[in-house]
């Protein structure tokens, strides 16, 4: 039968298997969830440094 | 509201490629054509023809399986092979019958199947045991180039396979590196044009800070997929160790900045490094790769991507890539200078 040569080797069994199994989804899903949860906390972050700008120069602020 | 838009742009799009990266299927490939040391039961030219098995990738030979047309190409000559058996969507059987005198040693082998379209391996099958005749011209076969059948998918490449999935997060590191070291080497002109304000100086620091992370991020996605492509975490090669080099010159204008107590004295001599910096960075990135030989894809003359490299597929999934890292890394860089701004306010 058809023995695995170097070559054959390249393509690792996982592969097929982490996208016929859907599990690629999962990983799709979860890093999603990461790259939201990235999202809102640089948009927390901007919004309280802003805050603080406001107390710390509150006339450059008022300009603005 | 409207300045927030390219913010959640940036997002909106990394959110877009990572639904590509991990829900478009590969296209077919070949991996290759090989003897299995056995004698078909046919007699071609006086001799018993040779079996070789060929292996394709994602391929789906087992529908339509007597459309299967497999063809050797060596320059201008053609032959058409038996397909004994197709075993399965990736496996098939192949009969060999050529004369002992052919016009080369080394032959391309393609197929062509209604659903794959026209796949092609590269001197994919090398024949020691042939007497070389040049001026040898085989029968002509007529084929006709066929069109792949399938869904969007991203384009097989040899070797690396589905690690191509990569590219969009790597490449788009060292582009977002690019455009913010382009930030800091600005600042640091500008910081050297008015020495009293230190405003460029930090701009450049904070511009730095995240195109390291960039930077060093680059540098982890590009050693993974060398490890499954390469088979090593490092190889070396001059690109890989531009990119390195490039990564420590700005480690060391950290370590400048933090080395010196003066304000004024520090937002200069690092302005008068950070433009050093970047030249370094533009010759090891841009220019060395186009004068050596590399593994890294694009050698000889380009060091990125050529249209071999990149078909319509990736690129719909590439430049998004890059813009959207891009605008996440310029919004980073601006948190990260109102941060510190706000932090020397404070002291």
């Amino acid at each position: 039968m058809i023995g695995l040569t170097p070559i054959l080797l390249q393509t690792h069994p996982l592969e097929g298997w982490f996208f016929s199994s859907g599990k690629a989804l999962v990983v799709l899903a979860v890093t999603l969830m990461l790259l939201v949860g990235f999202g809102i906390w640089m948009w927390r972050a901007e919004a309280r440094l802003k805050k603080m700008e406001r107390l710390l120069n509150p006339t450059e602020s008022n300009k603005q | 509201m409207a300045q927030n838009i390219w913010k959640t742009a940036g997002f909106a799009l990394i959110a877009y490629v990572l639904i590509m990266v991990f829900a478009v299927p590969m296209g077919p490939g070949l991996l290759e054509l090989r003897e299995t040391g056995e004698n078909t039961n046919e007699v071609v030219l006086g001799s018993n023809a040779l079996e070789y098995h060929l292996t394709g990738f994602g391929t789906h030979w087992s529908e339509d399986p007597e459309q299967l047309q497999v063809i050797l190409r060596s320059k201008k000559n053609l032959a058409l092979l038996n397909v004994i058996e197709v075993l399965d969507d990736t496996h098939a059987r192949i009969g060999l019958s050529l004369p002992y005198s052919l016009p080369s040693k080394s032959w391309d082998v393609l197929i062509n199947h209604p659903i794959d379209g026209t796949l092609l391996l590269e001197n994919g099958l090398f024949l020691s045991d042939r007497f070389v005749d040049e001026s040898i011209v085989l029968p002509k076969v007529s084929i006709v180039e066929a069109e792949p059948n399938l869904p969007f998918h991203f384009p097989y490449q040899p070797s690396i396979l589905e690690t191509i999935r990569n590219l969009m997060l790597h490449v788009p590191m060292w582009f977002t590196m690019f455009v913010l070291m382009g930030i800091a080497f600005v600042a640091s002109i500008r910081q050297l044009a008015t020495p009293k304000a230190i405003a460029e100086d930090e701009k450049a620091e904070a511009a730095v800070k995240v195109g390291l992370l960039f930077g060093l991020l680059g540098l982890t996605t590009g050693s993974v997929w060398a490890r499954f492509t390469w088979g090593a975490w490092w190889v070396d090669d001059p690109q890989l160790n531009g990119a390195l080099v490039t990564v420590l010159v700005y480690s060391g204008y950290m370590v400048l900045r933090n080395s010196l107590e003066s304000e004024r004295l520090r937002a200069r001599l690092s302005a008068v490094y950070n433009l050093f910096a970047f030249i370094i960075l533009v010759i090891l990135l841009m220019v060395l790769p186009r004068f050596s030989e590399s593994l890294h894809p694009g050698k000889g003359g380009n060091p990125g991507f050529n249209s071999y490299d990149l078909d319509s597929a990736l690129r719909a999934a590439f430049y998004p890539a890059v813009l959207g890292w891009i605008l996440i890394g310029i919004w980073m860089y601006r948190i990260n200078l109102r941060f510190t701004r706000l932090n020397k306010q404070l002291r």
